[in-house]
């Protein structure tokens, strides 16, 4: 059986079934990105000034890697050249030139996907935000993973119905605690458990022990309500077991997994309660700017930052800075005739700027004007130069307490909506890049079979195989300026 | 020349060159033939089918008995951790089993046996074509459609349970639902959005290789407008689900995000779960949710149903031994209904708060849609209009599901305008009116596809005296689930009261019926309600729940008939026992792969029954006969028949 | 189709030319978003920038469109498919912006919600 039109077109349509299979595909590739696209508009334009984060205009979030993005946009094009050339190659019968082309295109795509690792691997370990009570946002390096809470325990309470208890993987393999069962079902008391794989096996043990209990009890309570013996007592079964371990360990509690901790205790999501003595859980934090957007302006001189970051110098210098580049605007907005719009009032260009908190012994010496000028966070001059803070003198990590903080995280995903689209968008488009490079390896790598048979075929699909390509550019097009420029 | 010779010599020709050289694993589990996918596709929606089926008639138990343990299930190891101490389901039990049992109808059940099943076995049949245009590719359609099949039937056995938040998995309660196991992607909630991408997945390959099929492998002579109605069908199926299913990809993605990411996708400002202040950044947007999902969704409705008409279509014609009434305009209609499926979403947000111009946009179009959708359903009832109709049972069946589908689209107007819809939102008039459409209407016109296309697929016909058993019970039941609702909608009973409106006090005490009138008389025969007492809407509970589990009973005849059929079912003695037109019957019985003896051409329209002046009742469309008048003059010209008509 | 030589060689004179356009473009785009010609206003992105850098993408994805992935040589069924598909696509992004701002509401200022950065006006 041969399936017709399958490397010649059809006369009618003009096309081979796999051309139009993969316009086909594409078109619901259209509707795909198209749906993020317009979630990229909806969340941008659903932005309600002073109360959702701002939307961050694209060259402040990137600064120097706008010319990675223009890089890659440069290395995109050159691939979806190279691959129809390749076309064209094989329409001249030329196996060899084919094939360079075909190699020069995957190495576009690993150099592609490389500098997108430099820059997802940027956002997501060298940047970070918190957002203390107030909503004023400072932004900088977190130190030592300070984000977790740190806390040495002795005793663990969970509940044996459900899953494994998340605080399973807050400990180190190395540095798994003995434990012994204090409380709990008598099957279990006594139980000692040394490691954490032992734990999982131990953990389903206990979970099949006190669900066979609550069927019998069940079993009890039903054939008593059969009976119709007035009120039967009620089922209870206990599930809920504590481990003591025989000296006290370090646990690093992730926040995002924690509903609460005090000086005692510690409470998972999952209702695993950890007791013992909290280490620390103050977030050790280096600052680089200062975010005071959601802040209304007559009431940014007492926000919290301040208090945390207590330094009177870098206090000043923000405030200097905002009222010269406030001064400057004036002065632009009256040349052309006019007023400064609200948004510029409450906007990123006036209240987000840089600060440099010195260490101690070092704020005195540094005049505000040296290092003014270069740090100011002005995203015009400053968005192609790389802006390095290494040479300003050593800066002070400040200490955050966390009952201050609202909101913390690095720069990835969960940093705002739009670095939420960002990251998902880039993600998906890469997975794009990677899947069409690995087809194209395998047309240029193990083709030369089919194309001693039929060449023609091999450059339908070389063909096919470039649509989605060039398609993969074309997405890469619209996504260039709307994340990194506009 | 006769089907019956070429049917011999293909039969001496499969067997020598298929059944010795497949083993059996690549025949029937890997196979790339297009029949036989459509058959696992369609015994795996069956299944799933039942399944979903079971999960309701769980449900139905709550809410027709909200004070009793659930009977025969209670002892059932799973069911220890859902049912409460006394055996009676849970909240929980009954959101998951609601949120499942609507995944399971529309995304495994009806859409695979509507469009995966057929739609495989038949389309390609019908343009004569050997296969799909991408067999591999259909393969992985069904492995992946499968998958994500298994993976919502594992998410019940996790920890968690399966999804809970509805089968429309609303944000913020999807985002924050579950959030309190240890591993968020082993929780029902997350594995919903895998499996679902899964299926999304499979249903865009499915998509793209049916339109391309249809597109491009059409034999010699099948011109646009000689398609048969089901081929069209299919076709607009295939572009609602190639272009309306990425925006649900989208949408789950960004849900998955939101649920392992932390990201704000879908989470506002300002979010508290249970009295805490939700960790995420904030500034998304729950309508932006809604938004894509009912992109989706909307069009959905369109899949499950186009396949069902495309099936009557074929069946009401070859019955009535009349051509298909208007059969152009009918195409026209179906295009137009596939367009105006993707810019009516939003009627299903009236009560989000849009706006007087967005919402008098959407009742206008949502308005509009029913002309297609009419004209449709009358073209189908204007060809039965002085036919000499034979009552077989896929025939009853396609009878059944005119009217069926009648009263799901007429009440649907009401939910059409924004003002009814505030009121009826979310009520059970809601689940009356749209498994009106897609119970008694697509599942009553899949069955008869069945009873139509068993012969073809196995040689053998289906028992009528249990095609009877199946259909009266079915007819009956069916409306005696989904009639009641909408009286209890109307009268306020939400859809998510697991205990089936008795916390309304107020709602409870409404009377459907007085005191010993007909209807209260009857309930009182059948032990709904004591001698003397009204009718009340709450005892309507007890009419849909035993009409339910009746229902299925009555579906055992046909899996009996199903099965045992294949081994005693009389056997057919010619490839064309109904005395058909379409090209799937010139195909030797049951087909090879590769299907067709010799090289198909279509000579005339799909529907040339009762032709003047032809010797039999019907001419068939694979059949050259010169002393026929239709179709003389194309057989002349065969190379003009390939060109594109513009249209 | 292009089987002869010249026809080929004049494809390949083409492609070079399209992927130049596209790197100036490329460096058009950027020009845009960085240097302060093009601004209407003072840092951050204004409408214009947005007009522009979509407009430049625009061409650019037109011209990858149209010559590299070779829709100035098919006939009309693809288009066909594209139309639909770019309606639908149209749909989507007008319709959510749509839904969330409606003009009749838009008539009560007190009802009227704030909006970020494009519908922004001087005051």
């Amino acid at each position: 059986m041969e399936i017709p039109y399958e490397v010649t077109p059809r006369r009618d349509t003009g096309l081979y079934n796999a051309k139009l299979g993969v316009w086909l595909f594409l078109a619901s590739e259209v509707m795909l990105f198209g749906g993020l696209f317009s979630a990229y508009v909806f969340l941008r334009m659903g932005v309600q000034p002073g109360v959702d984060n701002p939307w961050p205009w694209g060259v402040s979030v990137h600064k120097n890697f706008v010319w990675l993005g223009a890089i890659n946009t440069i290395v995109l094009i050159a691939s979806s050249v190279g691959v129809v050339f390749a076309w064209v190659a094989l329409k001249e019968r030329n196996w060899r030139r084919y094939q360079i082309y075909m190699y020069f295109v995957v190495a576009c795509a690993v150099i592609f996907m490389c500098i997108k690792s430099v820059e997802y691997n940027s956002k997501l370990t060298k940047h970070h935000g918190i957002k203390l009570v107030d909503n004023s946002v400072m932004e900088g390096v977190i130190k030592d993973k300070t984000d977790q809470v740190r806390f040495s325990g002795d005793k663990l309470t969970f509940s044996l119905q459900g899953a494994v208890p998340a605080v399973l993987s807050d400990f180190t393999d190395e540095s798994f605690p003995a434990f012994k069962v204090t409380e709990g079902p008598e099957e279990l008391v006594g139980n000692e458990i040394k490691s954490a794989s032992e734990f999982k096996s131990w953990f389903a043990k206990g979970r099949r022990l006190a669900f066979e209990k609550l069927t019998e009890e069940r079993k009890r309570y039903r054939g008593e309500l059969a009976s119709g013996k007035g009120n039967p007592t009620p089922v209870s079964v206990s599930s809920s077991v504590t481990l003591v371990s025989s000296a006290p360990f370090a646990v690093s509690g992730n926040p995002r997994k924690l509903i609460g901790h005090n000086e005692t205790t510690m409470n998972y999501r999952d209702a695993v309660r950890v007791e013992g003595k909290l280490v620390s859980d103050d977030v050790m934090f280096e600052v680089h700017e200062v975010d005071l957007q959601l802040v209304v302006p007559t009431k940014q001189p007492e926000s919290i930052v301040w208090s945390v970051i207590n330094d009177k110098e870098a206090k000043k210098h923000f405030f200097d800075l905002k009222e010269k580049k406030y001064n400057e605007l004036i002065a632009y907005y009256e040349k052309h005739g006019g007023v400064v719009p609200e948004a510029q009032l409450r906007g990123r260009y006036l209240n987000v700027q840089y600060v440099h908190v010195a260490a101690e012994g070092h704020g005195e010496e540094h005049g505000e004007a040296k290092h003014g000028e270069v740090h100011a966070s002005e995203p015009k001059e400053s968005a192609g130069g790389g802006e390095s803070e290494g040479h300003h003198g050593p800066s002070r990590v400040i200490q955050v307490p966390r009952d201050q903080i609202k909101f913390m995280s690095n720069h990835g995903p969960r940093y705002g909506t739009y670095y939420a689209i960002y990251f998902t968008m880039t993600a998906l488009h890469g997975l794009h890049v990677v899947g069409g490079a690995l087809v194209l390896l395998f047309f240029a790598v193990f083709g030369k079979k089919l194309y001693l048979k039929n060449p023609e075929h091999l450059a339908n699909r070389v063909e096919v195989g470039g649509l989605f390509w060039h398609f993969v550019d074309l997405i890469w097009i619209f996504l260039f300026p709307i994340m990194y420029l506009l | 020349m006769s089907a019956a010779t070429a049917h011999e010599h293909s039969e001496a020709h499969g067997h020598d060159h298929h059944e010795h050289h497949d083993p059996f694993w690549k025949k029937y589990i890997f196979s790339t033939d297009h029949k036989v996918i459509g058959i696992q596709y369609g015994f795996t929606a069956l299944l799933f089918l039942a399944f979903g089926f079971f999960l309701m008639m769980v449900m139905r138990w709550s809410i027709a008995y909200p004070d009793r343990a659930v009977p025969l299930l209670a002892d059932w190891p799973w069911f220890q951790a859902w049912l409460d101490d006394e055996g009676k389901v849970t909240g929980d039990l009954y959101n998951m089993f609601g949120a499942m049992h609507g995944t399971i109808m529309v995304f495994l059940g009806i859409v695979p046996l509507a469009f995966g099943a057929f739609g495989n076995y038949v389309t390609p049949l019908q343009i004569g074509a050997p296969d799909m245009a991408f067999p591999r590719l259909n393969m992985a359609s069904y492995w992946l459609y499968l998958l994500g099949g298994v993976l919502m039937f594992v998410s019940f056995f996790l920890p968690s349970g399966a999804a809970k938040a509805g089968w429309t998995n609303y944000s913020p309660l999807a985002t924050t639902t579950d959030l309190h196991y240890g591993s968020l992607f082993w929780t029902g909630q997350t594995q919903w959005l895998v499996a679902m991408a899964l299926l999304i997945s499979s249903s865009l390959l499915g998509a793209v290789n049916f339109i391309c099929t249809i597109i491009n492998l059409r034999c010699k002579g099948m011109t646009w407008m000689r398609l048969p109605f089901f081929v069209w069908a299919m076709l607009v199926t295939g572009f609602l689900l190639l272009l309306a299913f990425p925006p649900l990809e989208v949408a789950a993605i960004m849900q998955l995000m939101d649920r392992l990411a932390g990201t704000s996708f879908f989470v506002p400002t300002g979010l508290n779960v249970s009295g805490m202040s939700f960790d995420a950044a904030g500034g998304g947007s729950p309508l932006l949710y809604q938004h894509l999902f009912w992109f989706l969704a909307h069009p959905e409705v369109y899949v499950l149903i186009l396949p069902a008409i495309a099936i009557v279509a074929e069946i009401i014609p070859c019955n009535t031994r009349k051509p298909l009434w208007g059969y152009k305009t009918m195409v026209y209609a179906v295009m137009v209904l596939g367009f105006l499926a993707f810019i009516v979403w939003a009627h299903h947000m009236y009560i989000t708060g849009m706006g007087p111009a967005v919402s008098t946009f959407f009742q206008t179009t949502t308005v509009l849609i029913s002309v297609p959708s009419v004209i449709l359903i009358t073209s189908l009832l204007i060809s039965m209009w002085g036919g000499s109709i034979r009552f077989n049972v896929p025939m009853l069946f396609a009878t059944a599901f005119i009217p069926m589908f009648g009263i799901g689209g007429l009440t649907g107007l009401p939910l059409a305008f924004s003002l009814p819809d505030l009121h009826l939102h979310d009520t059970y008039y809601v689940i009356g009116h749209f498994h009106y459409v897609v119970a008694p209407g697509t599942i009553f016109a899949l069955f008869a596809g069945i009873y139509h296309w068993y012969p073809k697929i196995t040689g053998r016909m289906m028992s009528s005296r249990l095609g009877h058993l199946h259909f009266w019970p079915s007819l009956l039941f069916m409306n005696g689930i989904f009639a009641p609702m909408f009286f209890q909608g109307m009268s306020g009973f939400h859809r998510r009261a697991f205990d089936g409106g008795k916390a309304y006090e107020q709602i409870s005490s409404q009377i459907f019926a007085e005191p010993n009138s007909f209807l209260a008389n009857l309930a009182e025969m059948f032990h709904v309600i004591d001698a003397d007492a009204p009718l009340r809407m709450i005892d309507l509970n007890l009419v849909t729940s035993g009409s339910a589990w009746l229902l299925a009973i009555f579906q055992v005849p046909f899996i009996v008939n199903l099965f045992i059929s294949v081994f005693v079912g009389k056997k057919i003695n010619r490839d064309n026992p109904w005395d058909a037109t379409t090209l799937e019957w010139a195909t030797p019985t049951p087909p090879p792969h590769g299907n067709f003896a010799t090289e198909p051409v279509a000579y005339r329209g799909p529907y040339e029954y009762s032709v003047p002046g032809a010797p039999r009742d019907f001419t068939p469309q694979f059949e050259t006969d010169p002393g026929l008048v239709a179709g003389a003059e194309h057989n002349s010209e065969p190379e003009e028949d390939l060109a594109v008509s513009h249209h | 189709m292009a089987d002869a030589s010249h026809d080929l060689s004049k494809t390949k004179k083409s492609y070079a030319a399209v992927g130049i356009a596209l790197l100036v473009f490329t460096v058009v785009t950027v020009t845009i978003g960085l240097a302060p010609i093009f601004d209407m206003g003072p840092p951050g992105p204004d409408a214009m920038d947005f007009v522009l850098g979509l407009s430049v993408a625009a061409v650019k994805a037109s011209l990858v469109a149209l010559i590299f992935m070779h829709l100035n040589h098919e006939k009309g069924l693809i288009y066909k498919i594209l139309l639909f598909t770019f309606l639908f696509f149209l749909g989507l992004m007008i319709l959510t912006i749509f839904a969330d701002t409606d003009p009749i509401l838009e008539q009560f200022e007190t009802l009227k919600t704030t909006r970020g950065w494009l519908m922004d006006k001087p005051r």
